[in-house]
């Protein structure tokens, strides 16, 4: 008896306990809090701020029109050079810039990951999911070319969230291999500069698709490997979407490409979550 | 019995050290594997059972695999051999302030922090300014941490992590943070969190803290478990093995040269010498008769000159200092060389280790000519001795009249 006086003596008033949330809201609620930092940081401190990100494929684009368009005289059906390389480059800036933060989304946490314990794959998320609010800011950028352009736009722009989706999808699945490798070979993050810039230009972004079909037949063995490289490509179906969307104003022609990318891209997800699951053990001895 | 928080079983981790570490692809593919290395045990085989609301304190030297274990409770490793059970909410504070953004402001550092560790945004809204006064930043609290000084920065990471409110938290040698002040109010809080039946698991190299905050208390040698047990008891027999070391280490060491350069007005000290009953010594037993001589030189005589010796204990607290002021030598003027000697009777000190700061000083100004610090170390014995603690003072003891004895069979 007489201790359990004594415990209750010494004992404080009961604090509230600190609400837990449970496993899956706490996981989006942690997963907000990292985009909202990666987004926040990549502003903070530059001059320009979101304008960077409008900037950089502006810039891209000027030059690929003007090489292409003016120079070469490429000629890009729907009658603009500048949306039609717009609605290519920026869903493309979107998935290679993914792949490269998330890349370096373990690394470049090193200090947390040491750490603390919290499910370390929601800043390889987190980081997919700045870029994709990137992208989405960066989309203002067709409004004014599309407008110069008298391009009109109706209901096939309900496409545009199942193309997002299916980039999404891929960048993600890839980028969370690319990060857990990176963990123990550094070199993936030069890699990946050099993959995504050959990448660019297997995707029908700056060149008209039309233009290179006529090309596969009659060039032999090339032309069917040629062939064969940009039908692999699954982002050759998310571009295509884009371009009937924003060019032609028209749903996406090639449905069976797009149902092929979206598996890849799902079978990307289920195979970059086990990369990661696996290689995670020993993030924290090897970052 | 009360239930089991963590249940350490049989648990063994291993480390790879490169030799050469390959995270180059070029290299990777030239030797087919990611560099040379070798293996080895960080933990091997270690149990141990910690019952809901206790406080286990882990010790053990540098490498000995505390924070190893420590990090494998917290899921941050996996141990490659055996069962770690974690049963309630877990949260672990390795390093405060983990994860800081330096561009963003205090506040928006409590809200990042808070969701790594796993609070609701809601919550820390509620509790904002509570961790903003215990960290007392109330005026700094929108400015950029990278503006932090640093004890700032490890106050408010630690404001965070004590509001954590979890079942089961571990704390690795995180404690030796801000002022004083801070420092009890930290201890006053994690003895809060002990007082409401949670769990504790604290790794330190702070035997104190160790001893306040801990009932048992685990010791870890080269990555196994040495001794497990009562905290009081676990500690003595560390620190008696720590002191087994050292001794170990003193007594092959030649005796070390003293720093004879000159100091103030040219004043030298030439030498420090110990002399026990055997001749010249660095282990002694309490007891033994001791001389210490001090040569000095000078490149005048010495006049009104002090001299004092120090003895320290092995930590370097003063225990006592004899000045020669008791000798009025105040304006006696001594030869520029010569040798001055302090001569015990009988050592006083117990069990341990000890040094001694030697100085020479200039009565008049008080400016020491000559100051060697904490030089000489010795050690001392006191296998024959009942009584405990650092010095013997002359006792005696008188008891009442001894009317029976016990009755023995």
């Amino acid at each position: 008896m007489a201790s359990t006086e004594l415990l209750s003596e010494r004992s404080l008033p009961p604090r509230p306990r600190a609400p837990h949330a449970g496993p899956l809201a706490g996981r989006i609620e942690l997963l907000l809090e990292l985009v909202r930092r990666d987004v926040k940081s990549r502003y903070r401190g530059s001059l320009l701020g979101v304008a960077w990100t409008l900037l950089n494929p502006l810039i891209f684009m000027i030059v690929y029109s003007v090489i292409f368009g003016k120079f070469l005289k490429v000629h890009y059906p729907g009658g603009s050079a500048t949306v039609f390389i717009l609605s290519g480059l920026l869903a493309w800036t979107f998935f290679s810039q993914a792949l490269t933060v998330a890349t370096n989304s373990i690394v470049g946490n090193a200090a947390l990951v040491r750490k603390v314990a919290f499910p370390w794959v929601l800043l390889s998320v987190s980081s997919v999911v700045a870029a994709l609010i990137n992208y989405a800011i960066s989309l203002l950028l067709l409004i004014p070319f599309m407008l110069l352009a008298h391009k009109g736009i109706g209901l096939p722009i309900l496409a545009v969230p199942l193309l997002v989706a299916v980039t999404f999808a891929l960048s993600l699945g890839l980028g969370l291999m690319l990060a857990a490798g990176n963990v123990y070979l550094r070199d993936l993050t030069y890699l990946v500069t050099l993959g995504t810039m050959i990448w660019f230009y297997i995707t029908p972004i700056i060149y008209p698709w039309s233009l290179v079909q006529s090309k596969f037949a009659g060039h032999g063995l090339e032309g069917q490997a040629a062939q064969f490289v940009l039908y692999a490509n699954p982002m050759t179906w998310v571009v295509l979407g884009f371009q009937d969307v924003f060019v032609f104003d028209r749903w996406p022609q090639h449905w069976h490409g797009l149902g092929y990318s979206l598996v890849v891209s799902l079978l990307s997800i289920w195979l970059g979550l086990r990369v990661f699951r696996r290689l995670r053990r020993r993030f924290a001895e090897e970052v | 019995m009360a239930n089991l928080a963590i249940q350490i079983k049989n648990v063994s981790k291993r480390f790879r050290v490169y030799h050469q570490r390959n995270t180059s692809l070029k290299q990777a593919l030239v030797d087919r594997q990611r560099g040379r290395f070798e293996e080895f045990w960080a933990v091997s085989d270690v149990s141990v059972d910690v019952p809901e609301g206790e406080s286990l304190g882990i010790i053990g030297e540098n490498g000995s695999g505390k924070s190893t274990l420590l990090k494998c409770v917290a899921g941050i490793l996996i141990q490659d051999k055996g069962t770690i059970a974690v049963q309630g909410r877990l949260a672990s504070l390795l390093e405060v302030g983990a994860g800081f953004h330096p561009d963003f402001t205090g506040r928006e550092n409590i809200y990042l922090n808070g969701a790594i560790l796993g609070l609701p945004r809601r919550y820390i809204t509620t509790i904002l300014d509570d961790i903003v006064s215990f960290a007392e930043l109330e005026q700094f609290i929108d400015n950029p941490v990278k503006t932090y000084s640093s004890g700032m920065y490890m106050r408010l990471g630690f404001a965070i992590a004590v509001n954590l409110d979890p079942d089961i938290m571990l704390i690795d040698e995180v404690l030796a943070v801000g002022d004083e002040a801070f420092q009890r109010r930290c201890m006053e809080r994690i003895n809060a969190i002990r007082a409401e039946g949670r769990t504790l698991v604290f790794v330190s190299h702070a035997l104190e803290s160790v001893r306040a905050i801990c009932d048992r208390c685990l010791w870890l040698d080269h990555g196994a478990a040495r001794m497990l047990g009562g905290v009081d008891s676990v500690l003595a027999a560390y620190l008696a093995e720590v002191d087994r070391r050292e001794a170990a280490e003193l007594e092959v060491t030649e005796i070390a040269e003293v720093d004879t350069s000159p100091g103030r007005m040219g004043v030298r000290i030439t030498a420090i010498d110990f002399s026990g009953p055997d001749g010249p010594t660095t282990v002694l037993n309490t007891g033994d008769p001791l001389t210490i001589s001090v040569g000095y030189a000078a490149p005048e005589p010495l006049r009104g000159a002090r001299f004092s010796i120090t003895f320290l204990r092995g930590d370097g607290a003063p225990i006592l200092t004899v000045p020669t002021d008791d000798l009025e030598t105040g304006d006696a003027a001594l030869p520029r060389e010569g040798v001055v000697r302090l001569a015990l009777p009988g050592v006083p000190f117990l069990e341990g280790f000890y040094s001694v700061t030697v100085d020479i000083t200039e009565i008049a100004t008080g400016q020491h000519y000559k100051r060697l610090e904490r030089v000489r170390p010795f050690r001392v014995h006191s296998a024959d001795h009942r009584e405990v603690g650092m010095a013997l003072l002359g006792h005696s003891w008188e008891l009442p009249q001894v009317t029976s004895r016990v009755a023995r069979r």
